[in-house]
């Protein structure tokens, strides 16, 4: 380029680097949407040219990451959409694996050098994007991290190493025995509930961009759960107890987990995984017990104690939730790991006094020390999460970072915000009563993942996208509003002001916060309640799990028993659709006015809470008295003379009783119902038997599933397939509309799988869950795929039959959504197919664990994450010897004990069923099948496609589209010779996917004859049911079998989830085109008809890329 | 402002016999404890001292201090009721005065031909306030001494503004409050065991024994922190060697540090070698 032109280049550049730079905050909050609507593809390759060079030699942090986050809104959203990008390239192998291994810096060198030398094309902009986005979240995420540490109080915990340099000293009161029994130091944290919606301006990145903008009215209570319509008094629900204890060891007890754990190394102390008692060795770590500087360090834990304790002594934790279920929304975890570190750092003199309230200063280090506790589990939430700690009222502000923060010159903000507790002038006593009166907090039950909510937050709120920046403006507004509401008083003011915030800003920069459930909930209560419903209050990340509801004080507590009924309601008509982790609860609650507390009981009084003797009691029995040392025999005399004597250890000795003489557990009604259902399902035992037996012996396996390393496996070539991105001929198009007209098409939405990677494993079936509002309206899946067939069959003015297939897991829902629904209105015949086969659930093989964690590219996580992860899969392995590697999975719900056994058995269940020949019977001029995956949103009967198919006279007609960097799992390929799709599974080594241009849409057209015939059956035999299963068997043991590992949820406790590793095997259709005498041919479609949405996460993504409208403009709605 | 009195506590707690022990000084001669800091106060022009001693124990260090007659003073501490009441109880002795202060379990090695003590009085006598000797002290030692933060006064090598006292912080506190520009990290100014102390003191401990009533111990870093606020105080930063006698090992390493810097230093050396030698020889020959 010449000098002119380089001139030229800098002058164009040098407008979104403006944005960046600019201190006027006009210029800097403008919106980066904006300005790429208008601006060309070279324009746009330009500023992205300028935009990297920038982010490479800027020094301030968020000029850095605003840039970052640019370059992917650019390369996601922007660039693929303009005219002459290329549709269609090869995204580098060597880059995939750096951005697996977070380097994203090499990834991005690696995508850049291939974009010039290629030319610019929507593939490597997919990749650059992904890349960019986790350089962004890399950066903040490190700078997070730095400040974490740099925070004066915490540095210390750093640089100590060695057992003998450690400072600390338990305090000499809680080393001080009376009559034999050491005091206890309890700390009690009330929870945090936010009173605004912060709009998430707490996630400590966005403090730190705009502080201006975060802001928290953040409000601290005890809470007790409602049953049957009572409750007993609120009381603070966290609880945290310290002391020592005469053997050179830590004991760790979590009373609600029903978990207690005795650690003697230091290593133990940092295996998060291990256990369910991550939480409080992230406590005992944050609070300098065992400063995160030791970690890795060899000496015994004996030696650290003695520095801490004295020679032969050691500690004992005990953590209590009391009965609040996890995912309420306020923040219980981190206030319970905030409540650890308090009493802690209280034992070890860290806070100046032992008992009673905390002094400002020390609040604040225990939230810094939270955030720290939250980084090293491996998590995170914002920095309003620790407002239990502080009493009563309080706003919570961003705040500048000034000369002497760690943060200031990389930050606008600083890391930890400022707390003010609202004066009675600013809230009085009336109304902080007026509140508790007409408050109803809830939990609806619902399992949620607000991970992904926070990152899309971060980035539109970095982008400073227009309608949501917007938004962030209002909710500020909506902020001051209650403010000031709250000292006048207003309580029903406050209710709409909260309402107008959800329905308002909040949903207008998340649409997932709200979902049918939440809008379901609202209008009943609105319906039942009118004007005496004051307004929704959405607690935290989303709706659905923690909430609140403002009614007229006068019926409050009519209001506590009516939702308690419409949640349960509500919650059983949605429960297959959408995943929830319990059953809806009721609160009382109270403002606390103290923030965390402690208090010492000493001598006889010093006792922990009654769950610990449940727990730990039984097993001290059944040791000889006469080696208990000797605290631990005061203790249990002291225990047994309180069970004696006080009324609220009532019934311990029954439940003691019962523990040492455990009843035999009455599990033979879930074996037998896991019976009951494989018998009812087509469980083929002896197959299973034959899978098993193949597993254990090593003949199938992971590893298994590829074919030979020498299989030649290329791209395939432009003749190997047509184009219809750039349109299809007229004729083939009319072709097709006549097909249609004369019924020649039906269409086969496959709807029997578990949707795993959209459900997490949850049980609910993925075809019924209301994902996004399309025409104002939350819709499913099912819904979506009818409204499209509607249309078209209105268009070409003949209904279209339309096939859900089932599966064990999705029949009874979808039959009944179905019928409640009156099938969404569909004009034309509507059948469901049935499944007919399913399989069991078996516990991993190790090599498998290994195969999958070890041998096949992983996404590594951040660092701490990852050292979680790695602990959780020795943690599995262990699990997986333990169970019997091989073995059925039954210790689950029976229903996912179950697994569907991959989509090829759905087209010839359709002949095994008598649906494919009652659809024929029904619509004998039937001569096509247009095939596709429930989560394939913009497919529909289209004619010119359908045309081209019947022109061809093809068997088979497979879609694909070009790849871009999330389409894993295999594409088109010639294999030895042979064009076919290939499964990611079955490939010999994964760097082969990056070479195939082409990516399986899962959406075929099929000729039915020329399939029957493939089966070697004619229409007349579909009515032999003998007949059709020989053929089906027969050609099923062509097809290969897939051994997969897949995560299923087991649900326990209070809303609590673990997820395991099962095996399970499939069959899959697309490997009928490595058949021989199957007559194939491939079309390219474009991306917004073929793209598959897999994941929650990419909802977002989806509805801002064009996506949504796309599909809205295919549905004509029942 | 001279400095002519000085306070030695020697009641504490494991404190009462230390003084007592013998050790060979630097001069090759060998002396208690106690004498060894007598002549270290003396040298820096103090005329009498007051050991604060618990009932009893005067006797023992009368006759172990008889040589230096009649400018030994004792006072009883009743009860151990922390290191601000020993000194307290010598408000009488000081009367109106600045007075030097050591303990009694911890001996000085100066590095320069000016002792500890000499050092001290200069500064204070110069600077005409309370001023405490600290030293640079790695954070793992913080359970074991009182620490102050501040600032460097300019021009003024090795002297500090005191702001804040606190005894025996931890680190977490430390890092907070305690902080000092110019140390190395995880560094702070933790007492060196000696002071020279403005009358005011008195004041200040006296609200803070009757505030105590008895009942609670009184620390010497608690006053001084008062003492902070209410006038100038500064702390002297020491590059010589304290060394408590009183933890394990204390005192075999303060008689080596007094041998290895005086006349006999060759002598202990050697026998060090030796014994060295002589032990490493012996595990090779097994």
């Amino acid at each position: 380029m010449n000098l002119a032109g380089r001139l030229i280049e800098k002058l164009i550049m040098s407008h979104l680097i403006e944005i960046i730079t600019a201190s006027d905050p006009d210029i800097r909050n403008r919106s980066l949407d904006a300005f790429c609507r208008t601006a060309s593809r070279e324009l746009l390759l330009a500023e992205c040219t300028a935009l990297d060079e920038f982010r490479r030699q800027s020094d301030n942090l968020y000029e850095r990451v605003r840039a970052l986050f640019f370059l992917y809104a650019i390369h996601r959203f922007h660039l693929p959409l303009k005219e002459g990008m290329d549709q269609g390239g090869i995204i580098p192998f060597d880059g995939y694996m750096n951005l697996l291994n977070r380097r994203y810096q090499e990834a991005i060198e690696v995508f850049v050098a291939e974009q010039v030398g290629e030319g610019p094309n929507d593939s490597i902009s997919s990749a650059l994007a992904v890349a960019y986005r986790g350089l962004g979240f890399q950066t903040l995420a490190d700078q997070v991290r730095r400040s974490v540490r740099s925070v004066c109080g915490n540095q210390w915990m750093f640089r100590t190493g060695h057992p003998a340099d450690h400072p600390l000293r338990v305090r000499h009161e809680l080393r001080r025995r009376q009559n034999d029994m050491f005091p206890i130091l309890r700390e009690v944290t009330p929870v945090r509930m936010d009173l605004t919606h912060s709009g998430w301006s707490d996630i400590f990145f966005l403090g730190m961009d705009f502080p201006e903008g975060a802001r928290v009215i953040n409000t601290s209570i005890d809470l007790s759960v409602r049953h049957n319509g009572r409750s007993t008094p609120p009381a603070p629900p966290v609880e945290a107890y310290f002391r020592v204890i005469d053997e050179p060891l830590l004991r760790l007890t979590s009373v609600d987990l029903g978990a207690t754990a005795v650690v003697t190394s230091l290593s133990e102390i940092f295996d998060f995984a291990r256990d369910y008692l991550g939480l409080l060795k992230a406590a005992v770590i944050a609070s300098g017990i065992v400063p995160p500087g030791m970690e890795g360090a060899g000496q015994p834990l004996a030696d650290l104690l003695a520095q801490l304790v004295g020679p032969g002594y050691g500690i004992e934790i005990v953590s209590r939730v009391n009965d609040i279920p996890k995912g309420s929304r306020l923040a219980v975890s981190t206030s319970l790991l905030a409540s650890l570190i308090a009493v802690c750092m209280r034992a070890t003199g860290q806070a100046e006094n032992l008992t009673g309230k905390l002094s400002e200063n020390e609040r604040r280090l225990v939230a810094a020390r939270a955030i720290l506790g939250e980084w090293l589990g491996g998590s995170g939430g914002g920095w309003q999460d620790s407002g239990g700690v502080w009493p009563s009222m309080k706003l919570i502000s961003g705040e500048l970072s000034g000369p002497s923060d760690p943060e200031y010159g990389t930050s606008r903000g600083r890391l930890l915000p400022s707390h003010r507790i609202f004066t009675d002038d600013e809230v009085s006593a009336e109304t902080r009563r007026q509140l508790q009166d007409s408050l109803v907090l809830v939990h609806g039950g619902m399992a949620q993942d607000v991970g992904p909510i926070l990152e899309m937050v971060t980035e539109k709120y970095l982008l400073r996208s227009e309608a949501e920046w917007a938004g962030r403006q209002e909710a500020i507004s909506i902020l001051d509003e209650v403010v000031e509401l709250l000292r006048q008083g207003d309580v029903q003011a406050i209710g709409n002001a909260t309402d107008r915030n959800f329905h308002g800003p909040i949903q207008t920069i998340i649409p997932w916060t709200g979902n049918l459930y939440t809008d379901l909930l609202n209008q009943r209560v609105k319906a039942e309640f009118g004007d005496d419903f004051w307004g929704f209050w959405m607690l935290g990340g989303m709706a659905g799990g923690g909430m609140g509801f403002i009614f007229n004080p006068l019926r409050k507590e009519e209001a506590q028993d009516r939702l308690q009924h419409i949640m349960s309601e509500t919650k059983q008509e949605l429960e297959r659709a959408v995943p929830f982790a319990m059953e809806p609860v009721v609160y009382d609650f109270s403002i606390n006015e103290l923030g965390t507390y402690a208090e010492l009981s000493v001598g006889d009084a010093a006792l922990m809470p009654p769950g610990y003797y449940a727990l730990i009691v039984p097993s001290l029995l059944r040791m000889d008295m006469g080696r208990l040392p000797l605290f631990r025999r005061a203790e249990l005399d002291r225990f047994g003379e309180a069970c004696r004597n006080e009324p609220e250890l009532g019934g311990m000795v029954q439940m003691l009783f019962d523990r040492l003489l455990p009843r035999e557990l009455d599990d033979g009604g879930s074996v037998q119902d896991l019976d009951t259902l494989l018998n009812e399902f087509g469980f083929d035992r002896m197959q299973h038997e034959q899978i098993r037996a193949d597993l254990r012996g090593g003949r199938i396996g992971l590893a298994k599933n590829r074919l030979p390393v020498n299989s030649q496996i290329e791209d395939v070539t432009p003749e190997d397939l047509y184009d219809a991105t750039g349109g299809m001929a007229e004729v083939w198009h009319d072709l097709g509309t006549d097909a249609m007209a004369n019924g020649a098409v039906a269409v086969v939405s496959l709807a029997g799988g578990a949707g795993s990677r959209w459900t997490k494993g949850a049980g609910v079936v993925k075809a019924l869950n209301p994902f996004a509002k399309l025409g104002g309206v939350h819709r499913n899946f099912v819904e979506v795929h009818l409204a499209k067939s509607r249309r078209m069959g209105r268009k070409v003015g003949k209904t279209i039959p339309h096939v859900i297939t089932t599966s064990y897991l999705t029949h009874d829902p979808i039959a009944s959504y179905l019928a409640r629904e009156d099938n969404y209105h569909y004009p034309g015949p509507l059948l469901l197919s049935p499944g007919r086969v399913v399989g069991l659930r078996m516990i991993p093989m190790v090599r498998d664990l290994r195969f999958a964690w070890e041998e096949t590219a992983q996404q590594l996580l951040d660092e701490q994450a990852q050292k979680v992860v790695d602990g959780l899969h020795n943690a599995l392995i262990g699990w997986a010897r333990q169970m019997g590697e091989g073995n059925d999975y039954s210790d689950n719900l029976p229903m996912q004990c179950l697994h569907p056994v991959g989509h090829w058995y759905e087209i010839p269940n359709l002949m095994r069923n008598g649906v494919l020949a009652r659809l024929l019977s029904v619509r004998p001029e039937l001569q096509y099948l247009m095939v596709h995956n429930i989560d394939t949103l913009g497919v529909d009967v289209d004619p010119a496609i359908l045309g081209s198919h019947i022109d061809r006279g093809s068997a088979w007609t497979s879609e694909v589209i070009t790849r871009q960097i999330e389409d894993r799992g295999g594409g088109l390929a010639r294999v030895d010779g042979h064009v076919r799709l290939i499964e990611g599974l079955a490939l010999p080594r994964e760097e082969i996917e990056f070479d195939l241009s082409y990516y399986n849409t899962n959406t075929y057209w099929i000729s039915i004859d020329r399939l029957l015939e493939l089966f070697g059956l004619t229409r007349a035999e579909l009515d032999d049911e003998v007949l059709v299963a020989t053929a089906v068997r027969k050609l099923a043991t062509r097809m290969p079998t897939y051994i997969t590992i897949k995560d299923v949820k087991k649900r326990w406790g209070h809303g609590q989830e673990d997820i395991y590793p099962v095996t399970q095997f499939e069959k899959l259709w697309g490997d009928m085109t490595a058949l021989p005498e199957m007559d194939c041919s491939y079309v390219v479609v474009p991306r917004l008809r073929g793209q598959q949405l897999k994941e929650v996460a990419h909802l977002d993504g989806w509805l801002r890329d064009g996506s949504a409208t796309y599909l809205e403009s295919l549905c004509e709605w029942g | 402002m001279e400095v002519t009195r000085a306070v030695i506590a020697a009641a504490g707690r494991g404190q009462r016999t230390l003084p007592l022990q013998t050790l060979v000084d630097s001069d090759g001669t060998e002396k208690s404890v106690l004498c060894i800091l007598i002549e270290e106060v003396l040298r820096a022009g103090v005329e009498e001292i007051c050991f604060v001693v618990r009932p009893g124990d005067e006797v023992p260090y009368a006759q172990e201090a008889a040589k230096y007659g009649g400018r030994i003073h004792f006072v009883h501490q009743e009860e151990p009721l922390g290191h601000g009441h020993a000194v307290y109880c010598a408000r009488n002795f000081v009367g109106n005065w600045p007075f030097l202060h050591l303990v009694g379990d911890h001996l000085y090695v100066s590095h320069s031909r000016d002792s500890c003590t000499q050092r001290l009085v200069r500064v204070a006598q110069s600077e005409a306030c309370s001023v405490s000797t600290v030293q640079a002290t790695r954070e793992n030692y913080l359970p074991y001494y009182g620490a102050v933060g501040g600032q460097r006064i300019r021009e003024k090598a090795d002297i500090y503004r005191v702001e804040s006292v606190i005894e025996k912080p931890t680190p977490t506190i430390a890092e907070q409050r305690l902080m000092v520009p110019g140390l190395r990290a995880g560094h702070y100014l933790c007492f060196f065991g000696m002071h020279v102390l403005m009358p005011a003191i008195f004041d200040i401990l006296e609200e803070q024994v009757g505030a105590g009533d008895g009942q609670i111990e009184v620390t010497l870093a608690d006053a001084l922190s008062e003492l902070a606020r209410r006038e100038q105080y500064l702390a002297l930063e020491m590059h010589d060697r304290r060394y408590d006698i009183g933890v394990r090992y204390g005192l075999m390493t303060a008689q080596l540090a007094l041998a290895l810097s005086g006349q006999d230093r060759d002598l202990v050396l050697t026998q060090l070698l030796e014994l060295l030698a002589g032990r490493e020889l012996g595990r090779k020959a097994d």
